[in-house]
Formats: C-alpha cells, sequence, structure tokens
C-alpha cells in the first residue's frame, strides 16, 4: 500500500486460485438458473406444486408412480451428453437413478435437472430432496449438487440435500461435502447438518484443553528437519505411506496458503498447527484462526480458540491483539455489554496498547 | 468454435448464444478489473468474491440487451458499481471492517506487528467509509482508490460529473476530518491537503 498525491493505492488480492473458485461458482450458478428456467419452462401450469394431490388420490397405491419428463442419463459420465436430463416426481413419488457410479434417490415432489459429461455431475435441484451415494471423486470427474445459490460438492460419500422454500439443508450420512453458500463455503462430514437457514445445526469443532502449556519461549527453535515440503500438510496420510512429521511452522504456511481459497481447510489447518506444538507458530495459528473463525461469522468458535489462547499463550505475541478481537467479536454478534467488559479488561491488561484510544470509546471513559 | 477474446464483437455474440467457451473467456477477461473495482470500494475479499459472482450472472444474463451504446467494459462496471451501491446501501452498517482486509504478506515472521497496524489502517479506512453516504463512498472508492477519473465515476454512477466531484469531495473532507484526530488512519492514507 503507498499513497501518491490523488490516489490511495490499494492493490487488490489477485489470486489465480481464487479467480478460478469464483469462476467455477458463476458458472455454476449460471448453469443451475438457466437449468431451472429451462425446467420452469417445460413444465405446464397446470402441474405447479400442490396440484398433484388429486392425481395422487386416483392414483391411490401406485404412490411409487414416478414421473420422467425426459430420462436420458447416460451410465458413463464421460460419454454422456452435456444436454441437461430433467427429473421430476410427484408428491409421494420416488426415483432412483444412476449417473456413472452414482445412485441417486429422488424423494417426493422433486424436480431436479441432471448434466452429466466429461466436466463432472451436476445435479440442478429446483425443489425436493435427492438421497446421493457417490463414490470418493479421487481421480473421478466431480459430482455436484446446486440448489439455488448452494453448491454442494462432493468428496465421496452419502448425503441428502433438501431445497425447500424455506431454504436448503444437507445431511451427510457418509464421507465429506463441500457446501458452498452465500455465507460462504465449508465442510460437512460425517452425522453434520449444515443449512442455510439462519440457524446453523452443525457444531462448532471441538476444542481440546491443553493442560500444562505455557507461552513458549522466545528462541523456541523450530526443527527444519521435521518439515517435508514435498508433502501437502493438509492431506491425509495415505495407508501404508510413511509417517510425516509436520510441525506447527510447516502447517501454519500450509492454512496460510489455503485461507483466501479454502478458509474451512485452513481453519482445519490452523487447528493442526496449534496441537502440533507450543512453539511461537501454534500461538500465532491459534490466533489467526480466531480470526479466521470470526471473518466467517462462526462467533463460538472464535471465542473458544480466544480462550484457548490466553490459557495457552497468555503472554504470548498476539496477545494483545487476541484480546482486542474478543471485543471485535462480541460486537459482531451485538453482545454490547460483554464486548464492554471484554473493552474495561483490555484496558486493564494493555493501558498503553494498540487499541486504547477505540476501547475507551467504547467502555465511556476518556 | 473458439472466439479470441480480443474480438470483442464475436465474443459477445458467442456469449448470447450461450456458448460457454466465449463466457469464460468472457469472464477471464473483464475479471481483473471488476475484482478490483469491487474489492477498492468495499475493503473486504469475502463480501468481494460475492459481489464479483453476482455482477457476472447479471451481466450474462442481461448481455443479449447490451446494445453497445457504451464500452462493453463500462457497461460491465457500471453493473458491478450498481451491485455494489445497492449492496452498501442496503446492509446493515458494519461496525468494524473484518481484520481478513488485508492479503497477508509473504513474510509472516518479523513483521506481524506491522501487519497488524496495516490491516488496523486499513480498517479504520474503510469504518470511515463505512460512515459515509454510500453514493459519497462509493463516488471517493473509484476515484480516490480505484483511480477513475471523474468523468468515469459519473458514467459508472450514472450522474453528472459535478454531483460526482461534490461526492467526491465531501468524502475527502470527512476522511481527512477523521484522520486529523487518528494516527493510525492518518499514517495509512499519508499527508493530504484539502482540495
Amino acid at each position: 500500500m503507498s499513497h501518491d498525491r490523488e490516489r490511495i493505492v490499494i492493490e487488490a488480492p489477485a489470486s489465480e486460485l481464487r479467480r478460478d473458485r469464483i469462476e467455477q461458482q458463476v458458472f455454476e450458478r449460471l448453469a443451475a438458473i438457466r437449468a431451472g428456467e429451462r425446467a420452469g419452462a417445460a413444465m405446464p401450469a397446470s402441474r405447479a406444486r400442490g396440484r398433484w394431490v388429486p392425481w395422487l388420490a386416483a392414483a391411490g397405491a401406485a404412490a411409487a408412480v414416478v414421473l420422467v419428463i425426459l430420462f436420458a442419463i447416460d451410465r458413463d459420465p464421460a460419454a454422456a451428453p452435456s444436454t441437461p436430463s430433467s427429473i421430476a416426481t410427484p408428491v409421494g413419488g420416488s426415483s432412483r437413478f444412476t449417473v456413472g457410479d452414482a445412485i441417486i434417490d429422488a424423494g417426493s415432489d422433486t424436480r431436479v435437472e441432471v448434466t452429466s459429461g466429461a466436466t463432472g455431475v451436476a445435479l440442478a435441484l429446483a425443489r425436493g430432496s435427492v438421497d446421493c451415494d457417490v463414490a470418493p471423486r479421487a481421480g473421478r470427474p466431480p459430482f455436484r449438487v446446486i440448489a439455488g445459490d448452494v453448491a454442494v460438492e462432493v468428496v465421496g460419500t452419502r448425503f441428502t440435500v433438501t431445497r425447500t422454500s424455506s431454504g436448503v439443508r444437507v445431511d451427510v450420512a457418509r464421507g465429506k461435502v463441500r457446501v458452498t453458500g452465500p455465507s460462504g463455503e465449508r465442510f460437512v462430514t460425517a452425522g453434520e447438518t449444515w443449512s442455510s437457514a439462519p440457524t446453523i445445526t452443525a457444531s462448532a469443532p471441538a476444542i481440546e484443553p491443553t493442560a500444562g502449556a505455557t507461552e513458549p519461549a522466545a528462541s523456541d527453535a523450530i526443527d527444519p528437519t521435521a518439515i517435508d515440503l514435498a508433502v501437502d500438510p493438509t492431506e491425509p496420510p495415505r495407508p501404508g505411506g510413511p509417517t510425516r512429521t509436520l510441525t506447527s511452522h510447516a502447517l501454519f504456511d500450509a492454512a496460510q496458503r489455503l485461507r483466501a481459497t479454502d478458509p474451512a481447510a485452513a481453519a482445519g489447518t490452523f487447528r493442526k498447527a496449534a496441537d502440533a506444538g507450543r512453539d511461537k507458530w501454534a500461538a500465532v495459528a491459534l490466533f489467526e484462526l480466531a480470526d479466521l473463525e470470526r471473518s466467517r461469522g462462526r462467533a463460538l468458535a472464535a471465542f473458544a480458540s480466544l480462550d484457548e489462547y490466553h490459557r495457552r499463550f497468555p503472554r504470548g505475541a498476539n496477545a494483545e491483539d487476541a484480546s482486542w478481537l474478543r471485543v471485535e467479536a462480541l460486537r459482531d454478534v451485538q453482545r454490547v455489554d460483554a464486548a464492554r467488559a471484554a473493552a474495561s479488561e483490555y484496558l486493564r491488561r494493555f493501558p498503553s496498547g494498540t487499541y486504547v484510544k477505540l476501547a475507551q470509546a467504547l467502555v465511556g471513559t476518556p | 468454435m473458439t472466439v479470441p477474446a480480443d474480438d470483442e464483437g464475436a465474443l459477445i455474440a458467442a456469449c448470447v448464444r450461450g456458448e460457454r467457451a466465449a463466457e469464460r473467456a468472457l469472464f477471464r477477461r473483464e475479471y481483473p478489473r471488476v475484482n478490483a473495482t469491487v474489492y477498492r470500494i468495499l475493503g473486504t475479499t469475502h463480501e468481494t468474491d460475492d459481489l464479483v459472482q453476482d455482477t457476472f450472472i447479471a451481466v450474462f444474463r442481461a448481455l443479449p440487451k447490451f446494445r453497445a451504446e457504451s464500452k462493453l467494459s463500462t457497461w460491465i462496471d457500471r453493473i458491478a458499481v450498481r451491485i455494489v451501491f445497492q449492496h452498501i446501501a442496503t446492509r446493515r452498517r458494519a461496525t468494524l471492517v473484518p481484520l481478513e482486509s488485508i492479503p497477508d504478506p509473504d513474510d509472516r515472521i518479523g513483521p506481524l506487528a506491522d501487519r497488524i497496524h496495516a490491516r488496523e489502517g486499513l480498517r479504520r479506512l474503510y469504518e470511515a467509509l463505512g460512515d459515509m453516504k454510500p453514493e459519497a463512498r462509493t463516488a471517493f472508492a473509484l476515484y480516490a482508490i480505484d483511480g477513475r477519473s471523474i468523468a468515469e465515476v459519473a458514467a459508472l454512477t450514472e450522474t453528472s460529473a459535478i454531483v460526482a466531484k461534490v461526492r467526491i469531495w465531501r468524502a475527502r473532507r470527512e476522511l481527512l476530518r477523521r484522520a486529523a484526530g487518528d494516527p493510525v488512519l492518518a499514517q495509512f492514507i499519508g499527508e493530504q491537503e484539502d482540495p
């Protein structure tokens, strides 16, 4: 950053990874929008939701009847046409179909557009639910479900995506998916539920207290022989492969690289860095984790990280910043009285600190 | 069919026909400028990413209506500015700009304090901008941070050059007023003379 006579110069972040991620999301959203428009155009108004009930009554025991407007899904995704196929089920009906190696159950009153090709499989869910049983994607084309502005990318799992008028819900039965929505991106793992509704039901990551940990000495050494630059610390070790010894420093660097492009993975890697030692890198990782969780709107996780920081590194290099970050995080969640109390505590601990003026303004003292 | 990204007319026509390769070429061509402009108005990468996405989706959906009455880049920038302006004008004003506003420098060992100090300066700049009227903030950011001319600011904010100039002047005056009592902000934006 610099400044000249006319201009405050601020360089915009220019990461190709970030650009690629945005590009992918733009075209996934566009595909979903266009698929929805095509589905809407193909669906006569008389078949609107709610008008199926009399049809169903007439159908009686044929509750599993499936209406397939167009079913032309090739079992070989690489050879499949890119033209989307539209599947609709009536109220009370269901449909099982396969796309490549994936088995998909469309639930009651569901409309889904399926596109498969060399670039992967995409299900655009206009309404209803799909239960997907998908093999791990390593070496296979991506598999995504797009529901409005939420995109669920499969890592290898069994999961259900439900779209209702109030939002989108993702239940993961096995494995892991990456969910991208207006509030950001996160991984949802087995047993967790993610919802686009204001309340997120997935729990914050558990923070294990570290008994007996103390502030690292300034001279804490980092063992360079323990850093294996040839491996990606964010990748799980291969079964039977060599055991890795990764320092908090190496993990911290990996987390920093991930931060702009994959905040959820960055948070997980900061967590590993914080757990990997008691040196200054573990301390900085914990502070960065709190900062990252706050920026992701995960206030509880941010508070947990700050608590842990103060417990483990009460005189750490970022102790003052962590103390002030707590004030900001409390203000984020509208806990004004608690923020004032935290600001008072900050003034008590750091009477000559960087944020004294801001703290004084908050507590109303000169 | 591959359309060269510098053949604007052919590129637009291919995009209107729904050719994905052309749409991606247009995205790649326009993204750096749109990203920079949106970021400089907002000051946070998180919101920037969302609004850049919104901009390009709006661009591709509106492209069939593009009449070439202005340059394509101006038309796209106008859509971006409109989307950002609506975002600023309708959201609850953020009390504090998130600390992740500044990209992390490569060297994270020595200058951690510097990094935090720089973040604080940028945060205060955007906090000050956040207190301004959306019209003034947008005009000032386009002019003083994104480096646009007065005429461009007027075109992008769909107003006259005189109104754009007044908005920029008011925003700058307010920023300097705040900087006078805030050494961190003053250091960040540098010494300026009131125009």
